[in-house]
């Protein structure tokens, strides 16, 4: 590649340090500093964070938050991949389009759409009290586990298509030869399909919690106002407290906290590579 | 290989076509939207926004021939908002506000003297709503919400909220609107707290908590939480209250035995506006009496300030029968309140997290 | 024969529990989608579902809907740009990454994708900071430049992998028969990798369109877009036009998949 080649990557690249890493760069001096006009420079926005255990119970809830629902994402996930790698071509193009679908609709609409159904009035209770499952009317809104599963739908497809990509270039000649050795389909799926699809489930869940942990939306709407994770505090503290320099401190805070969790994940990517190739 | 490329090649004549129909789409704003003028208005969610959209707006479009964007946006955002963009173009016109509001506005000069003089209907207002910063349109009066289905016999004082037989049923709204700050500030009166001393509040809202249902985030949150049945007894502002009743939700006002609590909601032009004289009008027109009687009107009862609309509707019949009566309803000092505001709010989300 | 029954119910079962799984979540992620559409229908005030009754009254009440289409409208202008520019400025970059092997871009690769890993939030909250600072008041044209830093690594993504199947023979064939770098590009390159680049764009839009965390921060009235419309309209009024708008976007994204699907084989670029 001649060196004029490697040179269309400049233009994104002064765009994205113009209006990417330089804010980036202005938040994090923005949190180290005790005022908006950025005078006096301090280190107490980040003591505040982490001395106060309202503040630090926040981020624990939101990582918590994240690995509740990816499980979910990946229980679910896993056999819709699995059901659409042995699909025929056309089946393939239906199902996947059934997938991304939900992921191209607006999140708003999406989250609007389970106000309607997760209501003590909505589709689920409706169905719940009809089935004669329970008698009361459930209390889904503005609880965990509504928030968990609302989110799981909304991500889930970014734990689907990762999975999905891993399982259609697996060779099929490895499932053949364990069915031929003797091994039923289960023990062939625990001891050749699923370790050998660890880099696509660990692409997915990398993808998933960061999208479950960042996702504002869902959690502010579906949780309401006594179940605060990392982004209502930072919005809440920018925008209702006026507090830009605490806000600043968290934000910066809650990133290294996603790209700590994502480095791990990455790191037990590469590890899960190589025990594919063995 | 050559099919392919056949099959995924752009045909030149297509993306000339494309580029050419694009250009325009990106272009065509200027020529469609650029005609009439636009004023950027703010306007209380819930009611007063739903009333300004559906009486204001034609009226005033029919008046000036220009239209409004409703910025929908709670009083103490909009002084932040005014606050941040101090110095560069105001992101509205015309500011709304509740008492407490106008006193930070004016000290941070945040809004302009209202021209009076222009201003037609301004002399028919009530002595008491003729103010130099901005008239005073209308009212609001807090009392207890509740679910006339499910509770039979209407609630009569505050502490029905603590009673067991609403466990999981009592809504709270969060600290933001000035509903519940008020709510707040009148537990503390109540239990005997002052403005400088909080405790008692703080204290009767951790007793409250076991029987609180939900709490609503906002006021919009607040409402489906109605809507959906999943609250049935709440502090709540009594045009709230008409509105979702008019939209068939089960929903009644009653007056605490301690009395109502309100505080005055006012217009005021913004400091440095882009438009200032269609904030005028805008503004002015708020003043008339024809449209102060068109809000009186069920779905929004809002009570009027202009002298010669007369009190009626549910207004006469839940909350006041004359405005003598409604000058009685008793307020708090928001000069004091104010200040501590960041603080309440803080201390709210606290005790309320789960 | 016991081995081969046993063999054979390790089969069905497996299919059935899959199948189960799946089956549960395709209801999961179609559901709200669908139930939103049917909602929008309803001819009474609230939020019930099912609809007592069915109207288009609120699919009418949009027709005065003013500043809901103002937003509608500044969403698409928005959209538009972002994507424009995604697609010059990513197909270019992707171009320059996918044929090195230094590693300052693979650095620079990793740069651009991390907008889909960081909290979105956080990027539009330190935006409005830096447009303040920078002395400027927020404007449609700093939106288009804060949605394109979260919408390019869309059209990287599905660029490279485009770029990832073209076989070099035919660019090095291109060029020792004569052909400049830009024609080989306009020539070869660009028709190979066409729907990749089409798939990539449709994203960025899409991307760009449904955005929420970065238009929260940088969008004020004066250029409000639609999903904070929307949001806003939930947050107070519980509106059902909010449910017919949000119909009317789910129907504009299935055609706009559709249109997709055809021209750029979008689901074959998923797989």
């Amino acid at each position: 590649m001649t060196a004029s080649g490697s040179r269309l990557i400049l233009p994104l690249a002064a765009l994205f340090f113009a209006c990417f890493v330089a804010p980036l760069l202005v938040l994090l001096a923005l949190s180290l500093h005790s005022d908006v006009a950025m005078k006096a420079w301090t280190i107490g926005n980040y003591a505040k964070f982490f001395t106060d255990p309202f503040n630090y119970s926040i981020l624990v809830d939101t990582l918590l938050l994240g690995v509740k629902a990816t499980l979910v994402c990946l229980i679910f996930g896993y056999p819709i991949a699995w059901l659409c790698a042995r699909a025929s071509a056309r089946w393939q193009s239906v199902l996947l389009f059934l997938v991304i679908l939900p992921i191209l609709t607006s999140v708003v609409v999406r989250t609007f759409a389970w106000i309607v159904i997760l209501g003590r009035q909505g589709v689920l209770n409706q169905i719940a009290m009809g089935l004669g499952l329970v008698h009361e009317p459930l209390r889904l809104l503005n609880t965990e586990m509504g928030v968990v599963m609302v989110l799981a739908q909304v991500q889930m497809p970014l734990m689907v298509l990762p999975i999905l990509t891993v399982l259609s270039k697996m060779d099929p000649n490895l499932a053949d030869a364990s069915r031929v050795l003797g091994a039923g389909e289960w023990r062939t799926f625990w001891k050749v399909t699923l370790p050998l699809s660890l880099p696509g489930i660990i692409a997915g869940c990398i993808l998933t919690y960061s999208a479950n942990i960042t996702a504002f939306v869902t959690q502010s709407l579906i949780g309401g106002a006594r179940l605060i994770y990392m982004p209502l505090h930072i919005y809440q503290q920018a925008v209702g407290a006026n507090n830009w320099p605490f806000a600043a401190a968290i934000s910066i805070i809650f990133m290294m906290a996603v790209i700590a969790v994502v480095a791990v994940l990455s790191v037990f990517a590469r590890a899960s590579e190589t025990y594919g190739r063995a | 290989m050559t099919s392919s490329i056949e099959r995924h090649s752009f045909n030149r004549r297509t993306l000339i076509k494309a580029a050419s129909a694009s250009t325009f789409a990106l272009a065509a704003p200027r020529l469609s939207w650029g005609q009439s003028k636009t004023l950027v208005a703010a306007t209380f969610p819930g009611t007063w926004s739903e009333a300004d959209r559906q009486i204001i707006l034609p009226a005033f479009k029919a008046q000036t021939g220009a239209s409004v964007t409703q910025s929908i946006v709670l009083g103490t955002d909009q002084i932040s908002r005014l606050v941040a963009a101090k110095g560069n173009k105001p992101p509205f016109d015309v500011a709304f506000f509740d008492a407490p509001q106008v006193i930070d506005a004016v000290r941070d000069g945040l809004i302009a003297e209202y021209p009076a003089a222009q201003s037609p209907n301004f002399k028919d207002l009530l002595p008491a709503a003729q103010n130099k910063w901005g008239p005073k349109i209308t009212m609001q009066v807090i009392g207890i919400g509740y679910n006339p289905d499910k509770i039979k016999t209407p609630p009569t004082s505050w502490e029905d909220l603590w009673d067991a037989k609403y466990k999981g049923r009592v809504g709270l709204t969060a600290l933001n609107s000035q509903l519940g700050i008020a709510f707040i500030a009148e537990l503390n009166r109540i239990r005997g707290g002052t403005d400088d001393n909080f405790d008692p509040a703080f204290k009767a809202l951790r007793e409250l908590l076991p029987n609180v249902g939900a709490i609503g985030a906002n006021l919009g949150a607040f409402a489906t939480l109605w809507q959906q049945g999943e609250i049935d007894i709440a502090p709540y502002n009594f045009n709230f209250v008409q509105t979702l009743k008019a939209k068939g939700v089960p929903v009644e006002f009653a007056i605490p035995s301690t009395g109502p609590v309100g505080w005055s909601t006012s217009l005021h032009v913004v400091a440095g506006a882009t438009e200032p004289e269609l904030a005028l009008q805008y503004i002015d027109l708020h003043l008339s009496a024809a449209i102060q009687e068109q809000m009186l009107k069920p779905p929004f009862d809002v009570i009027p300030t202009n002298a010669k609309v007369k009190l009626e509707g549910a207004i006469t019949k839940s909350l006041a029968k004359t405005q003598d009566d409604l000058a009685k309803v008793r307020t708090f000092d928001w000069a004091k309140l104010n200040p501590q505001r960041g603080a309440l709010i803080d201390r709210f989300n606290r005790e309320i997290k789960v | 024969m016991a081995e081969r029954n046993s063999i054979q119910w390790d089969a069905v079962s497996i299919k059935l529990v899959f199948g189960l799984l799946s089956a549960v979540a395709l209801v999961f992620l179609i559901a709200p989608t669908v139930i939103v559409l049917i909602t929008s229908f309803t001819a009474s005030q609230s939020l019930k579902f099912p609809p007592q009754s069915l109207s288009l009254r609120w699919y009418t009440a949009l027709w005065d809907a003013d500043q809901m289409q103002r937003a509608a409208w500044h969403s698409l202008v928005i959209a538009s740009w972002t994507t424009v520019i995604s697609v010059v400025l990513g197909t270019a970059a992707s171009l320059a990454i996918a044929r090195s092997r230094s590693p300052l871009l693979r650095a620079a690769d990793l740069v651009f994708m991390s907008p889909l890993l960081l909290p979105a939030l956080a990027f539009g909250f330190a935006a409005l900071i830096f447009v303040n600072k920078l002395g400027f008041t927020p404007s449609i044209s700093f939106i288009v430049l804060g949605h394109v830093i979260v919408c390019v690594p869309f059209v990287l993504r599905t660029t490279l992998a485009a770029l990832s199947q073209l076989d070099p023979a035919l660019l090095e064939a291109s060029e020792s028969l004569g052909g400049s770098a830009w024609m080989t590009f306009r020539r070869v390159t660009l028709p190979l990798i066409s729907s990749g680049v089409g798939a990539g764009a449709f994203l960025a839009f899409m991307a760009s369109f449904d955005n929420v965390p970065v238009s929260l921060f940088l969008a004020d009235e004066r250029s409000e877009v639609l999903p904070i419309h929307l949001w806003q309209q939930i947050e107070t009024n519980l509106d059902v036009r909010t449910a017919a708008a949000s119909g009317l976007i789910v129907m504009f994204t299935l055609v706009l998949m559709l249109i997709a699907e055809k021209f750029a084989g979008l689901t074959r670029q998923m797989r």
